[in-house]
């Protein structure tokens, strides 16, 4: 019984026809089957070669607006109070109701954008969830700040470390001539 | 036996009779006109985008385990994680599931692979409940290439080999993947994000390792092989029936 054993030319489909087609083969059982329902691609063998220079990253992420709701929520409170249930299929967590309030009071529109998110932990207080801050508040201009002080403190601080072992090499100097003058009949180091 | 409790004994001795319709009209009454019925088994009633969204199907590897090839088949990267396109892993799941039942349909022989040691219980259940063959132990190198010497001769090869899982436990293509195409046997396989799924001849996007990912396609297979055999045992008995009616 002849075959085609050559996995890396064409596809299945493709060298079963060709065999057929000769009339060394009898026809198998699927191909009827494969003929009437295609697959969407034909399986032809492609050779993985990696991606060389700078590589595109063509997967686009997800990103939802409430994340940035969600990204400060979770700066300030932590992880919620409650742990994350996911025996449940449709399980909502302390995040999730928190988000769900923000969009609510954003669109009734009374209070303004800054006072929002505090607005909606007095909400949910009053709801019977108690939120504990664990971090500071979130504005990234503050990190830079603190980053930029905290450096300007170490220049400061190396700055005067500097200064005085100049002053003390100075007065090593204005010493050594003294001592030179003190020290002539004993040339050796003490 | 060295090579798993199924393969081997199944294949060398439990021969299916091939198909044996007498006459043309009767061929063509089994065998042309499911053909013609773009869901003949009507199995598109047996999963929803719904469901798949609840057993985690949609759920990819990180951004790192990506597979070139499997980059149009996923929807987008959360937080590093892939998402798989579920509306095209629809289709997909269409096609292929309607690929096997009209192989299941025509006595066609199915073997599910997988190596994957968490589900090889549930696999091996799944194919003995269908009355299918299962292989989700060690594949020695010859046994679909090799088969007459290794299984002996006159040994019919599977018409069909659906891979739950198309990763060996090394993380790399199973074997069975280019042997399947050496023999030029189609395949059906769940290709997770970190698999190749150029040589499958009808793969499934797909999660791989969830156990409720695992437990629908188990699923879905057995109802659509259960029903098409079904199917063939009342298609053949209307055509005896019609036969003796005819013949009378």
């Amino acid at each position: 019984m002849a075959g085609s054993r050559l996995q890396k030319i064409g596809s299945v489909f493709s060298r079963t026809r060709n065999l057929l087609r000769i009339g060394v083969i009898e026809k198998p059982l699927w191909f009827d089957v494969y003929a009437a329902f295609p697959p969407l691609r034909e399986p032809v063998y492609r050779v993985p070669r990696p991606r060389y220079g700078k590589v595109k990253d063509v997967i686009p992420p997800i990103f939802y607006q409430e994340d940035q709701v969600r990204a400060r929520f979770y700066r300030i409170y932590g992880s919620g109070p409650r742990p994350f249930d996911l025996s449940q299929l449709n399980y909502k967590s302390t995040c999730q109701r928190f988000v769900e309030k923000f969009n609510e009071l954003k669109e009734e529109g009374n209070i303004e954008e800054e006072k929002l998110f505090e607005e909606t932990g007095k909400a949910l207080l009053a709801d019977g969830i108690i939120l504990q801050r664990r971090g500071t508040d979130r504005v990234t201009q503050e990190d830079h700040q603190d980053v930029g002080s905290r450096d300007s403190a170490i220049h400061l601080q190396l700055r005067t470390l500097l200064e005085e072992m100049q002053e003390g090499k100075k007065d090593q100097k204005e010493q050594t001539p003294e001592r030179a003058e003190t020290q002539k009949e004993d040339p050796l180091p003490s | 036996d060295i090579w798993g409790p199924a393969l081997s004994h199944v294949l060398a001795g439990i021969a299916r009779p091939l198909l044996q319709s007498g006459g043309r009209s009767g061929e063509r009454f089994l065998l042309s006109k499911p053909l013609s019925h773009p869901d003949f088994f009507n199995l598109k009633e047996l999963f929803s985008l719904k469901d798949l969204f609840n057993a985690r199907v949609h759920l990819g590897h990180k951004k790192g385990c990506r597979h070139r090839f499997m980059e149009p088949y996923i929807f987008g990267c959360r937080l590093d994680q892939d998402i798989i396109d579920l509306d095209q892993t629809m289709e997909h799941l269409q096609l292929a599931l309607n690929f096997t039942a009209h192989i299941a349909y025509r006595k066609g022989i199915i073997l599910f692979i997988s190596r994957k040691r968490q589900f090889c219980h549930l696999i091996e259940s799944t194919a003995r409940e269908c009355g299918e063959y299962a292989h989700t132990r060690y594949w020695q190198g010859g046994l679909l290439t090799n088969a007459h010497i290794q299984l002996g001769s006159g040994v019919r090869l599977p018409d069909l080999i659906i891979f739950l899982s198309t990763l060996s436990n090394i993380f790399e293509p199973h074997v069975a993947i280019q042997d399947a195409a050496k023999m030029n046997i189609p395949t059906v396989g769940v290709v997770d994000t970190n698999c190749n799924p150029c040589l499958i001849t009808y793969p499934i996007p797909g999660n791989d390792d969830s156990p409720t990912a695992m437990e629908l396609y188990c699923k879905l297979f057995k109802m659509t092989i259960i029903r098409a055999k079904e199917k063939r045992r009342q298609r053949e008995i209307f055509d005896e029936l019609r036969r003796k009616a005819e013949g009378k």
